[in-house]
């Protein structure tokens, strides 16, 4: 059952920079691995999400990658990538 | 009775009785009644990052121990909890308080979704502390909405239909801080509970939900509500069953049923079940 799920998820933030707005890997992820956060909190009002900078995506929860890749086919500018360990590629 | 109503409830379910949170949800305080005193120790910060990090590199030690660590922090504070529909519909009904519709900020994290207007909402927030959002900070973004409690009523159970159960959060020590509607995975606090055993953040719930095998026809309306798998159609018998160790009495599957087949236990009516949180 512990079976330990390592992949490398890199993310390139110089493409990937409105992901708030793309939100397309977010959604399309089944074990949903990834969330969004904003890199300043104003007090009290929201920044513009289709300025390139504001959110940032991380792969929190990457322990639950499959390595389906589906957020790799779907991103439209080739930010992600996801590599899964060696061992469980042979 | 879980810790909750160990603390604030006085012998009852801790979120029914609106004097005990009359400190500070109507900021009056009752003659010769102090505050709370803090249940919180000190703050952990979250470091769940750091024991997601150990758990993917297969450092189990550290995650376990980051974990365990979390959960000593967190059983000193008043967790969140799951309710039913009829008594977050008598919640609202009864403490009487202004009552704001809002966004839910783990949905804004986990799916990117924006939530702007009340037919978007999926959040409710209660207390006087609510006339004050516009000095808050980011959690209130999305804007808020007040509500008539008749209104918050229909819209909770508009979003019980929708199959997102309800859970009763804290703000302050002796404070009902609102009412979200939640589901899996996208809710921070059930899915770090069932994925990753933060089990004191979110506490379960006084109930659990029992199927009536004589009353249930065996028609499936109650499958896919359960966010915690808790709920399985067991095709020998042709009728779902709900494992009661895993339920946490949200009653999802209970307002499914047409047929009135799925009752509410106390979680002490059954002795194997009174210390499971």
């Amino acid at each position: 059952m512990n079976v330990v799920i390592n992949p490398k998820i890199t993310v390139d933030y110089e493409r990937c920079t409105t992901p708030f707005d793309c939100k397309r890997c977010i959604r399309i992820c089944p074990p949903a691995v990834f969330v969004v956060y904003d890199i300043e909190s104003h007090r009290g009002y929201e920044v513009d999400k289709k300025q390139p900078g504001t959110y940032k995506m991380l792969p929190l929860y990457r322990d639950k990658c499959t390595g389906c890749m589906k957020c790799v086919e779907v991103c439209p500018v080739d930010a992600l990538t996801v590599k899964m360990p060696e061992e469980m590629l042979t | 009775m879980c810790r909750m109503c160990d603390w604030l409830g006085e012998g009852q379910i801790w979120y029914k009785n609106p004097k005990l949170h009359a400190n500070r949800m109507y900021k009056l305080r009752e003659p010769g009644r102090k505050p709370q005193e803090s249940l919180r120790g000190n703050i952990v910060g979250s470091n769940l990052h750091e024991a997601l990090e150990a758990k993917a590199n297969g450092d189990l030690a550290t995650f376990n121990r980051l974990i365990a660590e979390k959960n000593a922090a967190d059983a000193r504070k008043v967790g969140a909890q799951p309710i039913p529909l009829n008594e977050a519909i008598e919640v609202i009904k009864t403490l009487q308080m202004p009552v704001a519709a809002m966004m839910c900020i783990c949905r804004k994290a986990t799916r990117a979704e924006e939530e702007t207007n009340l037919n978007e909402y999926s959040c409710l927030a209660l207390g006087t502390g609510m006339f004050k959002w516009e000095r808050w900070p980011e959690r209130y973004r999305g804007g808020v909405e007040f509500l008539k409690p008749q209104d918050a009523c229909d819209w909770l159970e508009y979003w019980d239909k929708r199959g997102m159960m309800h859970l009763i959060m804290e703000e302050g020590n002796d404070f009902l801080g609102g009412i979200c509607n939640c589901d899996y995975p996208d809710c921070n606090p059930i899915r770090q509970r069932v994925d990753y055993g933060l089990d004191q953040q979110l506490v379960k719930g006084e109930y659990i939900c029992e199927v009536d095998f004589k009353r249930c026809n065996g028609c499936g309306e109650c499958l896919g509500r359960c966010h915690f798998n808790a709920l399985k159609f067991e095709v020998t018998i042709d009728r779902p069953s709900i494992d009661p160790m895993v339920c946490f009495g949200c009653a999802l599957c209970q307002t499914a049923c047409n047929r009135g087949a799925i009752n509410l236990v106390p979680r002490s009516a059954y002795p194997a079940l009174r210390n499971v949180w």
